[in-house]
């Protein structure tokens, strides 16, 4: 799992050193689906939402009349320019804690570990995989009135009676966005550290360098710019996010991602919600573009040695052994963080009580069985497999067309191209939501499925294409020349060579854009219409109350997607497995 | 080899500058080899070696010129309908696939029966001896075993020309001189024409029928080992092929007599430039071989060769020969001598350097 994250990462954002690939200039019409693509699913739609912000309404119908009548608006109030600041301010401070919880461990984890690093890694990364309804969820049952941390604190007798200072304010939404942020600092900053090799530690070492120096000098200079990325992939998150403050936020915890939401469906003012999306666009854009160029380094790290610590070393001094001994505490406690609310959310599916609190009434099963003669919960799920199915088949089929026209030059301008068709992942959730919902209105498709497929594809693609792309680049790329030089012609050499070469990328990509389409609320809530896939029925049912099934719910979904990337991890890493040891 | 035979692969007036790039890679390259010659291409990283043997392969075009193979222009031939292979300098072995499996996919790719093309696999690999290792994958295998199979896998089909882009790269010193006669006696045996790229002289000088020296994509020299190596068309190639002292001669005019000077000596027996006495004279300068010059006591009777005073500075202990650092005034000559004759040798002391003229070669201009 770690490798598919760290490989999307580098992927997606590092200049990777790339050998030439073998250049033909026949069978350039293999570039056009590229092209396609990203005028379809790319270029329209957000060029639809500029359009619209342009637009203004009346009576609750959009009239084609260009104006800056929203941007007009938005620039006279100050709640909103204080409300998109407080956005920013939030996700930032959350990136930025996450960020330093997660250097140690990463650094724990890349540099000091010697056995069994990959469990460790998986197991930070696995909540990232981890519906995020249902992390979001398993806070807020910890925070509210009747939550487990009230009820322990009651209990205890430190409070005499439940506060409300928990749920519903800026600070649960800070909490809970730091919660989300972690993985994904985590995942950058191992991708960086762990690229570092050990000759340069020993080499500042040799020089004279204390531990701290060595650190400030050499680990943190070229570990900046996996911080940076990490920043960004957790900042983007987060602030387009509109689940997690209407479910813990309250009035004091809005944010402007459910502003936006809101216009699109209470308020049904799509001008003013598209022109609020460029706004947030615009600037999450420049935080971005400040903190890469905070994070950039000089330099391009040579050879790929990587980490390798010491196999042995000197008996270690008591004041060494302290300081491992902290180093190991600041590396496990983020695990409890990380795995504390969904623990407590399996065990309360299990608990015979409608209240989540302790202690626990005693073990059941009734709100699985609840949710087995659920009808429409049924019928939630059938449309999940569907629509999942349909855009994996969809996303993974042009995904590897489209990372072998772009490796072997069918593209023109495939840096541009790469970067073009993942630009819907860096897109705030909410405002590619608005995006799709658009470019779909636009084409008169339906909403429902064949709208969520649409709007999924365009996400779950770009990390298909990501993963196929990586794997192709560290293929050698003699092998398709030795193919080709061997008599097979372009076909054959893709069926007998080139296939089975990423077929591990390419199944592992499907099941992760799997994962991705079944967990999605952010995106398929503006476009499921009245035909809600599971998470977007659990998200509705959530509205008019909360029953224990849906923690059944909960745990299930957690289980199955855990399974999913557990399988896909195995086929990703050691699926081809088959000679793949001298690759690595 | 018959003398009026029909050369196997012409390369006739080739360009090629890839985009983006200021100087051409290959800079008007012609030449032709002849069925089962062995026939190398030698010279330093980035002379345009690799890019010459790709677009013999088909993975280049060039952008001027034609590629012919046995008479049949192949220029805009794709790589896979071209009878000549490949052995990579990764080597380029599918991951995916058994040892036989490699060695049997051209043979696939040709249309041969499952049992056939088996067969023929199994004989290939015998005969770069890895019958026993059929089954391996090849992360099982050694560097030097990895280099065996592609080899095996690109002879498998018995093309007419084999290209090697330095296939010996990655192997250690006893491994390459091992493969050296591999590779020699294969090409005897199966008469196939080898085209070997590398940057390694000693490689290029004991195996080939004929050598191309290139440098910044033309070719500098073309001939026998022999002629490479004793007589140098070029500065650039006396240097790079074997190791050689590049001196500063002055040629002097005394009446219609043109005498070579060197440090303020006369040297007997060079060749002094064709033409009227007043352009002949002038600077020039002078190529002589490590292994040519000797060294003697101070004083010693030259005999007709050339020789000057000077005093040892340092001494390299090679193994086979020391390598002696003399300095003669302005000048150092090195000199290569026997490692069990050259007691006498220790820095600071004062010797006489002599060579041969014969064994000099003159650059003018």
């Amino acid at each position: 799992m770690a490798d598919i994250a760290t490989e999307a990462v580098e992927a997606g954002t590092m200049a990777t050193p790339v050998a030439r690939p073998l250049r033909l200039r026949s069978f350039s019409m293999l570039g056009w689906p590229v092209y396609a693509w990203f005028v379809a699913l790319v270029l329209v739609p957000n060029l639809l939402l500029i359009g619209t912000s342009f637009l203004r309404t009346s009576n609750g119908l959009i009239v084609f009349d260009p104006s800056v009548a929203s941007y007009l608006r938005l620039w006279n109030s100050a709640s909103f320019q204080w409300l998109l600041m407080r956005t920013l301010a939030t996700s930032a401070a959350a990136a930025v804690l996450g960020c330093l919880i997660a250097y140690p461990m990463a650094y724990y984890a890349a540099r000091v570990v010697q056995r069994g690093r990959s469990v460790l890694i998986v197991l930070v990364i696995i909540p990232l995989w981890i519906s995020l309804l249902m992390r979001v969820f398993a806070w807020r049952m910890i925070l509210g009135q009747n939550g487990i941390l009230n009820s322990f604190l009651v209990n205890s007798g430190i409070l005499d009676q439940p506060s409300e200072a928990f749920l519903y304010t800026g600070f649960s939404v800070l909490l809970t966005y730091t919660y989300i942020s972690i993985p994904f600092a985590f995942i950058a900053i191992f991708t960086a550290l762990e690229k570092i090799p050990h000759s340069l530690i020993e080499a500042s070492q040799d020089s004279g360098a204390s531990a701290w120096q060595t650190f400030r000098h050499v680990v943190w200079p070229l570990s900046r710019p996996g911080v940076a990325i990490g920043f960004a992939l957790a900042f983007l998150t987060t602030v387009g996010d509109y689940i997690t403050p209407s479910m813990v936020g309250g009035i004091d915890g809005t944010m402007i991602g459910m502003v936006i939401a809101s216009q699109f469906g209470i308020a049904n003012n799509w001008p003013y919600g598209s022109a609020i999306a460029v706004c947030l666009m615009v600037s999450a854009g420049l935080v971005l573009a400040f903190v890469m160029w905070l994070g950039q380094t000089k330099g391009v790290l040579m050879g790929d040695e990587g980490a390798k610590p010491p196999s042995s070393r000197a008996p270690r001094t008591p004041g060494e052994r302290l300081l491992r001994a902290g180093a190991a505490v600041a590396f496990a406690v983020p695990y409890l963080f990380l795995y504390a609310p969904l623990a407590i959310m399996m065990l309360m599916s299990f608990n015979d009580s409608s209240v989540q609190a302790f202690p626990l009434q005693g073990m059941t099963l009734r709100w699985y069985v609840e949710l087995a003669q659920n009808d429409a919960m049924l019928e939630a799920v059938q449309r999940s497999l569907v629509v999942g199915f349909t855009v994996v088949l969809v996303s993974t089929v042009a995904a590897t067309g489209f990372a072998f026209a772009i490796h072997y030059g069918r593209v023109r301008q495939p840096r541009f191209f790469e970067f073009a068709l993942a630009l819907p992942v860096a897109i705030p959730g909410v405002v590619l939501g608005i995006v799709m919902v658009l470019a779909t209105q636009l084409a008169h498709i339906p909403s429902g499925v064949p709208r969520t497929v649409i709007g999924q594809a365009s996400f779950v693609m770009p990390v298909i294409l990501m993963v196929i792309l990586a794997r192709l680049r560290r293929l050698d790329g003699a092998l398709l020349e030795a193919s080709m030089d061997a008599g097979a012609n372009h076909w054959q050499s893709f069926v007998h060579v080139l296939f089975p070469s990423i077929r591990g990328a390419v199944i592992g990509g499907a099941l992760l854009g799997f994962t991705l389409s079944a967990d999605d609320v952010m995106v398929t809530l503006f476009l499921s219409g009245t035909s809600p896939t599971l998470p977007i029925w659990v998200w509705n049912q959530m509205r008019f109350g909360f029953t224990p099934s849906v923690n059944a719910i909960f745990t299930l979904v957690g289980v199955g997607s855990l399974l999913i990337i557990l399988l896909c991890n195995r086929l990703l890493f050691r699926g081809p497995s088959r000679g793949n040891g001298s690759a690595s | 080899m018959a003398k009026d035979s029909q050369p196997i692969l012409n390369v006739a007036g080739v360009d090629k500058t890839y985009e983006g790039a200021v100087r051409p890679a290959l800079d008007r390259i012609s030449f032709s080899v002849e069925p089962g010659e062995f026939f190398s291409i030698l010279g330093p990283s980035g002379s345009g070696k690799t890019t010459l043997l790709r677009l013999i392969a088909g993975f280049e075009r060039p952008d001027i010129g034609r590629i012919i193979i046995d008479g049949e222009d192949v220029t805009h031939v794709p790589p896979f309908r071209r009878d000549v292979r490949t052995v990579f300098q990764s080597y380029a072995l599918f991951p995916h696939m058994s040892v036989l499996e490699n060695v049997a996919y051209p043979l696939r790719m040709a249309g041969a029966r499952k049992a056939e093309r088996m067969a023929k696999a199994q004989e290939g690999l015998e005969l770069v001896s890895m019958g026993e290792f059929a089954a391996r994958l090849p992360h099982q295998l050694s560097g030097g075993q990895r280099q065996r199979v592609a080899l095996a896998r690109a002879i498998v089909c018995r093309p007419r020309i084999l290209l090697l882009d330095e296939p010996l790269g990655a192997l250690d010193l006893r491994l390459r001189q091992q493969m050296q006669h591999v590779l020699v006696s294969l090409q005897r045996e199966l008469g196939i024409a080898f085209v070997y790229v590398t940057h390694d002289q000693g490689e290029a000088l004991s195996m080939s029928d004929r050598v191309a020296v290139m440098s910044e994509g033309r070719i500098a020299q073309l001939g026998t080992p022999r002629e490479i190596y004793f007589d140098p068309s070029s500065e650039f190639v006396a240097q790079f092929v074997g190791c050689s002292n590049l001196l500063p001669i002055e040629f002097v005019t005394r009446g219609s007599e043109v005498t070579a000077m060197l440090g303020g000596q006369p040297l007997a027996g060079l060749d002094a430039p064709r033409g009227d006495a007043g352009s002949r004279a002038g600077p020039a300068r002078m190529a002589v071989r490590f292994e040519c010059v000797r060294l003697g006591a101070p004083g010693e009777p030259a005999n007709g060769a050339c020789s000057l005073e000077g005093t040892v500075e340092d001494v390299l202990f090679l193994g086979n020969a020391l390598e002696v650092n003399v300095r003669c005034g302005e000048m150092s000559i090195i000199a290569h001598v026997p490692s069990t004759g050259g007691e006498g040798a220790a820095p600071g002391q004062r010797v006489r350097v002599m060579f041969e003229p014969d064994n000099a070669t003159v650059f003018h201009g």
